[in-house]
């Protein structure tokens, strides 16, 4: 054998101990708990850790910030739970996860600590959002509904409305558009969970919805292919969207219209902050509005959110709890919404004197969120957002027409829901 | 073979496009990973930067902490995986090719159609197997894999290259009173050193490169190999983490394998000729 | 050699017990296993996204592997002359090939970006599109090209190595032969080099193909499976159906169709191109 292979076995032997190793306690012996979240672009996050740490001196909370793609997270959240690891205490999670890890035993229910007294201070759609068969599995921190930013400024140098309607958006983006330099309308046109919240924004918009109280798949009624009609059109036939927009998430959406490409934008209301930021070219020029809706319906806003949940593998999940507890107190909503543009989940906050110094249309965003509309609360609501991200993507890169794809969506949704363990 | 010179020209053309075409790639990651964060949005882009610069180099174990991690493990991966394959690989092309095993071939011929097969087929139960043994999130999990996806080919290999040695030196040996052991140890593993290298820098190719298996059995960040840990920034957005710190981590990641290419492309043709063309 | 079989020749199998035993373990338990955790075949029939991704995968393997002969032919019968530096240009060659393909997939998302993109730019800069801006992973066409290219690129070296050596065992006096003869390169290809590289063609064509229908690492980073599903391979969908869906027995059944469609494909590719000379 090769002195030089010699080298290598004994080089490789000599690491392989070092490996696996892991913590659940630190060095300074407290107890650490761990989670995975998007990342902390504003630093919010880890101020707030610093001041529970402060306020509980024997713990620590190891924040590992993962990619910001939402899909990734949970698969990776998902990984974790399915080897029964506890390499996570918390949960931090989309409204649309937790009946799918519900389901799968991966959460503790939190109606002990977290009880029906206490949640009665919190937005009644986001409790909704935190229940599945009757237990509830997370205290949400984050409010979110879909909303349409507009320029202010452009609307009025060709005094125009701010649009209530489909029609009036595309009349407004045309009249005022210069592509490439500027766009009628950006929003999230990627394959992936949030281009379906975008498209039921405009269903439910247009009196439409995908499963009705019956449990009977609606998506392919004619409200909702108008809709989808609607969301083609603008990018290939009224052409007020960029092509690009099939590859836009959030921040490629924000992004492009903080530089002042866009007219109108729909996004979540982390993007209000960013906008108004110090070095923000677009800032005092933005307003925002309810969704554009149909002929058919009224405005209608897709109800996201975040909150925690408590791992069922977590060897802490007291010392957990105690994270979760601190978070949803309501003068760390406030510094979340003040610093990170966090959008709060009690009530209170809503009429907060601080909170509408800074932005004072938050009594409007209360009315949105309280009236937002939930996906399906569903086990297998991952396999029928992929096949509603699929169909729809489809149709906006016009593999199928509108009409085509919402019927294969319905027909596969369908089985979906027969071939589905729990109802 | 007698070319015109326009023929040689067409022939001398196509060599350069050939190897172009292969490295270029390579090249453009190594170009944007020397620019300025705001060059590498540039459009159109510029095709050498402007200001040279590796402070990308530096930047992106500040944006990834855990990048120097995922190197380390993707090294101990890489090493583990290759020691215990040779070692295996070795003693059973031995017992294979040398001794005369009744039953063998149809055993090797088994072997080889297996190997076929890709990995995805075994992922689903294999992680059940491996969570069940406790090996989740421990590099064994991935070395005892590799090293068990690699053995077809590396028998292989091996046993092609220890039929080349004549039967008389083991039988001189024996004469001479070796044990099997000594006579394996003592004069078929030095014969075979080359062959035995050329597999081993495969089979580290092999399992620096691995990204299913990896993917599924390690969930915990720092248990996480370099080629996970650098998809996983597939999902972020060009505002998060730039392009030029990115192509900084590609290149970095890149670098060992391509230095190995350079230096045993001989012996990787080899090997690789081996490998396939008999199998 | 002589020596007395029995006691001696089991001691023998030690040897490769190691290896024999891990196989076991990692390759032919997991087999097995698949066989008893799998159910849900009645919803296979039913399944729109199942055949939708077999339609994908066979396409992406049909374009990949004649693309990767085509040119892994022409670069082989390139490296087989001698020139000078011909070392360094082997060694690029190979480059591709060992460059791990989760890795390579980042950078071709940034080649592949439809704004900043280098392939766009090039493109446009030779005349061949109207404008620079191509949406490469958000256009279905686009989409399916560009993993079809990084593919290409990718494994075309392997296809290269082995037609070398094919190449290298046609005995050099059948060209001298038939060039007295009368017959100019091309007609050489057609009856001597052609006829000869049959097996290895054959050969490297059925690797190619299995390990091109289980495609994963590539697709995964560079569009993971869109834009609509176009090019969502059977492994991703197999990803998905299991870690996503949490659908483990029939992700398990899909696993078994998958296993199917290759043992049918190996079959038929073997009778195709069986040599029929011997």
């Amino acid at each position: 054998m090769s002195n030089k292979l010699k080298m290598l076995l004994a080089f490789s032997l000599a690491l392989l101990p070092a490996a696996g190793c892991k913590k659940s306690s630190s060095a300074s012996g407290k107890t650490v708990i761990r989670y995975l979240a998007n990342p902390d672009v504003g630093g919010f996050a880890k101020e707030i850790i610093k001041q529970f740490e402060a306020a509980y001196p024997d713990l620590e909370v190891e924040m590992v910030e993962g990619p910001s793609s939402p899909n990734t997270r949970e698969d990776m959240y998902a990984q974790s739970f399915m080897s029964k690891e506890d390499t996570y205490d918390l949960v931090y999670m989309d409204v649309v996860w937790m009946p799918k890890f519900a389901a799968q035993g991966w959460l503790k229910p939190l109606d002990e600590q977290f009880t029906a007294d206490l949640q009665k201070d919190f937005l009644a759609g986001d409790i909704e959002g935190s229940k599945y068969q009757g237990k509830t599995y997370r205290l949400p921190i984050q409010s979110d509904g879909g909303m349409l930013y507009y320029r202010k400024d452009l609307l009025e140098s060709k005094g125009l409305k701010p649009p209530q309607t489909w029609d009036e958006l595309l009349a407004a983006a045309k009249a005022l558009q210069k592509p490439p330099e500027l766009w009628g309308f950006v929003f999230q046109g990627k394959q992936y969970e949030g281009l379906v919240c975008d498209f039921l924004e405009l269903v439910w918009g247009n009196g439409g919805t995908l499963v009705d109280a019956a449990g009977e798949v609606q998506i392919d009624k004619p409200q909702a292919v108008q809709a989808l009609q609607w969301m083609v059109d603008a990018v290939h036939k009224d052409k007020i969207a960029p092509e690009g927009v099939l590859t836009f998430q959030e921040e490629e959406a924000r992004h492009m219209f903080q530089e002042g490409k866009a007219v109108f934008m729909r996004n979540w209301p982390y993007a209000w902050n960013l906008l108004q930021g110090d070095k923000s070219p677009v800032k005092g020029k933005v307003g925002i509005l309810p969704m554009v809706h149909g002929k058919l319906g009224k405005s209608a806003a897709t109800l996201g959110g975040w909150g925690y949940g408590i791992s069922a593998y977590s060897k802490h999940p007291d010392a957990a709890w105690k994270f979760v507890e601190f978070n949803g107190r309501p003068e760390i909503q406030k510094l979340a919404f003040l610093k990170g543009g966090i959008i709060p989940t009690r009530k209170a906050l809503f009429a907060d004197p601080d909170v509408l110094k800074v932005s004072p249309h938050m009594k409007q965003w209360g009315v949105v969120l309280s009236g937002a509309h939930p996906r399906p609360v569903h086990p297998s609501w991952a396999r029928m957002s992929d096949v509603l991200q699929l169909h729809v993507s489809a149709a906006l890169s016009r593999q199928e027409t509108a009409q085509a794809a919402l019927a294969a969506a319905a027909a596969e949704i369908r089985i979906v829901l027969k071939n589905s363990p729990q109802k | 073979m007698k070319a015109s010179r326009a023929g040689q020209a067409f022939f001398a053309l196509a060599i350069v496009m050939v190897a172009l075409w292969s490295l270029a790639p390579f090249l453009w990651q190594f170009i944007t990973s020397i620019k300025s964060p705001e060059e590498v949005i540039a459009v159109p882009p510029t095709y050498w930067p402007s200001k040279p610069s590796l402070s990308s180099y530096v930047q992106i174990f500040k944006t990834r902490p855990m990048f120097a991690t995922y190197i380390l493990n993707s090294l101990i991966v890489a090493l583990g995986t290759t020691a215990v394959c040779t070692v295996f690989g070795t003693l059973a092309a031995y017992a294979f090719s040398r001794l005369k095993l009744p039953g063998s071939g149809v055993v090797v011929n088994a072997i080889m159609v297996i190997a076929l097969f890709p990995a995805t087929l075994l992922v689903v139960p294999l992680k059940q197997l491996i969570m069940g043994a406790g090996l989740l999130n421990n590099p064994w999990a991935l070395i005892l894999s590799y090293s068990a996806l690699n053995l077809p080919f590396s028998i292989w290999v091996l046993m092609t290259f220890f039929k080349q040695i004549p039967m008389d030196i083991e039988e001189a040996a024996q004469v001479d009173g070796f044990t099997r052991w000594g006579l394996l140890w003592k004069i078929i593993f030095p014969l075979s050193a080359p062959a035995v290298a050329t597999t081993a820098i495969l089979i580290f190719i092999f399992s620096w490169n691995e990204f299913l298996l990896a993917l599924t059995f390690i969930s915990r960040d720092a248990a996480r190999t370099v080629p996970v840990g650098i998809a996983l920034l597939s999902g972020v957005t060009v505002y998060e983490v730039p392009w030029d710190q990115i192509s900084a981590a590609v290149v970095m990641t890149t670098l060992p394998v391509v230095a190995m290419v350079l230096l045993f492309q001989r012996r990787i043709i080899e090997g690789l000729t081996a490998g396939a063309v008999k199998g | 050699m002589k020596r007395p079989a029995g006691a001696a020749g089991s001691i023998q199998w030690l040897y490769a017990a190691p290896a024999l035993l891990l196989m076991g373990l990692v390759s032919v338990v997991p087999i097995g296993q698949t066989f008893t955790m799998a159910g849900g075949f009645d919803r296979i029939g039913g399944d729109a996204t199942l055949w939708r991704v077999l339609r994908n995968t066979g396409f992406f393997t049909f374009w990949t592997v004649s693309l990767e002969l085509v040119l892994g032919l022409a670069i082989a019968m390139l490296l087989t002359r001698p020139f000078p530096g011909r070392g360094f240009v082997r060694a690029a060659v190979l480059i591709p090939w060992a460059l791990p393909t989760a890795i390579m997939a980042m950078a071709w998302r940034w080649i592949f970006n439809s704004e900043y993109g280098v392939m766009g730019d090039l493109l446009f800069k030779l005349h061949l599109v109207a404008s620079p801006n191509i949406p490469w992973l958000a256009a279905p066409g686009p989409a399916m090209f560009a993993c079809i290219f990084a593919d290409v690129w990718k494994t075309t070296p392997f296809m290269a190595i082995l037609l070398m050596s094919g190449l290298a065992a046609i005995p050099k006096d059948l060209y001298e032969a038939a060039g007295i003869d009368g017959a100019g390169p091309v007609k050489q290809f057609f009856i001597i080099t052609w006829p000869m590289l049959k097996p290895t063609i054959a050969l490297a064509v059925l690797f190619r193909a299995i390990q091109s229908f289980g495609v994963f690492d590539l697709i995964y980073v560079l569009t993971g499976g869109g834009p609509g599903g176009r090019t969502q391979t059977i492994a991703l969908y197999i990803y998905d159906i299991v870690f996503r869906y949490q659908e483990m027995a029939y992700g398990c059944a899909v696993t078994l169709v998958m296993a199917g469609c290759l043992c049918l494909f190996a079959g038929g590719l073997f009778l195709l191109l069986r040599p029929r000379s011997a």
